[in-house]
């Protein structure tokens, strides 16, 4: 796996990894709610991109609320884009940005896809929400510069000065 | 057609080409275009001028900066003491450090004498835009 799609487990919703709790009838119950979910995406972190939205794809089946539901659909959206099909993962981000649209990880996800599919207007709009909602996500900062390298490319440039004064007399060496 | 001054920095060039050697601080895939300026201020010949890496989180979000380090350089050439004098960034602080570390310079001939000399070297970090042909 490379690129972009050893990338996209990075994108992979942590979310149900963290052990939920919540009240019941004055019972606590601690522990993942949706174990196709949870174990869905272990697997997606795992790299194991197929047995991830299998049981994933099962999960959203079972999904409760509209947590669990958004989880799911942005975890198989990062996962097709993991496997490289990015018309299915597509349709699961833009599910997730209409059930959600201040969900910066679905605008990261749906802006990897624009860049892979050099559709840059998109991708740059997307950025620029998702960094709205979250200006500190390292993995927005990611996709930002893969957009930038896509569309602005930028070749690095290293002067170095050994002048004690800023005279005439310069001698100049250059190397590519 | 070229002025006397053109001709006497491309005698320059020529000479340090010659005496000197530039390499890469760390192992690079990337193209890197290194500019070394000079002046006849300079009272030691450099052997190798290790060129830093461009940090690659600064060139990912397009951060240009600069960093100076000072040291000493030693009779025999080598470079004593490094400290970082200014920097714009840590990032680009870092890998200048880095860089002067693997560096020298030329040792003194032993007619002459064993000073130990104090100076400075600036380390300007910039990006290019490359200009994309798009092929039909």
């Amino acid at each position: 796996m490379s690129g972009p799609a050893a990338f996209a487990i990075a994108l992979i919703t942590a979310v149900l990894l963290i052990p939920v709790a919540w009240s019941e009838e004055s019972k606590v119950v601690i522990g993942p709610r949706n174990l196709d979910l949870s174990d869905g995406a272990q697997e997606l972190l795992a790299g194991n991109a197929r047995e991830g939205l299998e049981l994933t794809l099962r999960g959203l089946r079972s999904a409760q609320g509209k947590r669990e539901k958004e989880a799911a659909l942005s975890n198989l959206c990062a996962g097709y884009i993991m496997i490289d099909r990015l018309d299915s993962a597509l349709m699961y981000c833009n599910m997730l940005l209409l059930s959600n649209d201040r969900h910066w990880r679905g605008y990261n996800n749906r802006a990897l896809i624009y860049v892979m599919r050099e559709e840059y207007e998109k991708a740059e709009k997307d950025l620029a929400m998702g960094q709205e909602i979250n200006p500190n996500a390292r993995t927005l900062k990611v996709v930002k510069g893969m957009f930038l390298d896509a569309t602005h490319p930028v070749s690095p440039n290293i002067i170095i000065d050994d002048r004690k004064r800023k005279s005439a007399d310069v001698s100049v060496k250059e190397q590519s | 057609m070229t002025t006397a001054g053109q001709t006497s920095v491309t005698a320059l060039i020529c000479l340090a080409v010659a005496s000197s050697a530039i390499v890469l601080a760390d192992d690079s895939t990337r193209v890197t275009r290194i500019t070394h300026m000079e002046d006849a201020s300079s009272d030691r010949m450099p052997s190798v001028t290790a060129v830093p890496q461009y940090p690659e989180i600064a060139r990912r979000d397009r951060i240009e900066g600069e960093a100076t380090v000072c040291y000493t350089i030693d009779a025999r050439g080598r470079i004593r003491r490094p400290t970082v004098r200014r920097s714009s960034h840590k990032m680009f602080a870092k890998q200048s450090l880095k860089a002067i570390k693997k560096s020298s310079y030329e040792p003194l001939r032993s007619n002459q004498k064993a000073a130990v000399v104090k100076t400075c070297r600036t380390f300007r970090f910039l990006l290019k835009p490359v200009a994309i042909e798009e092929i039909e």
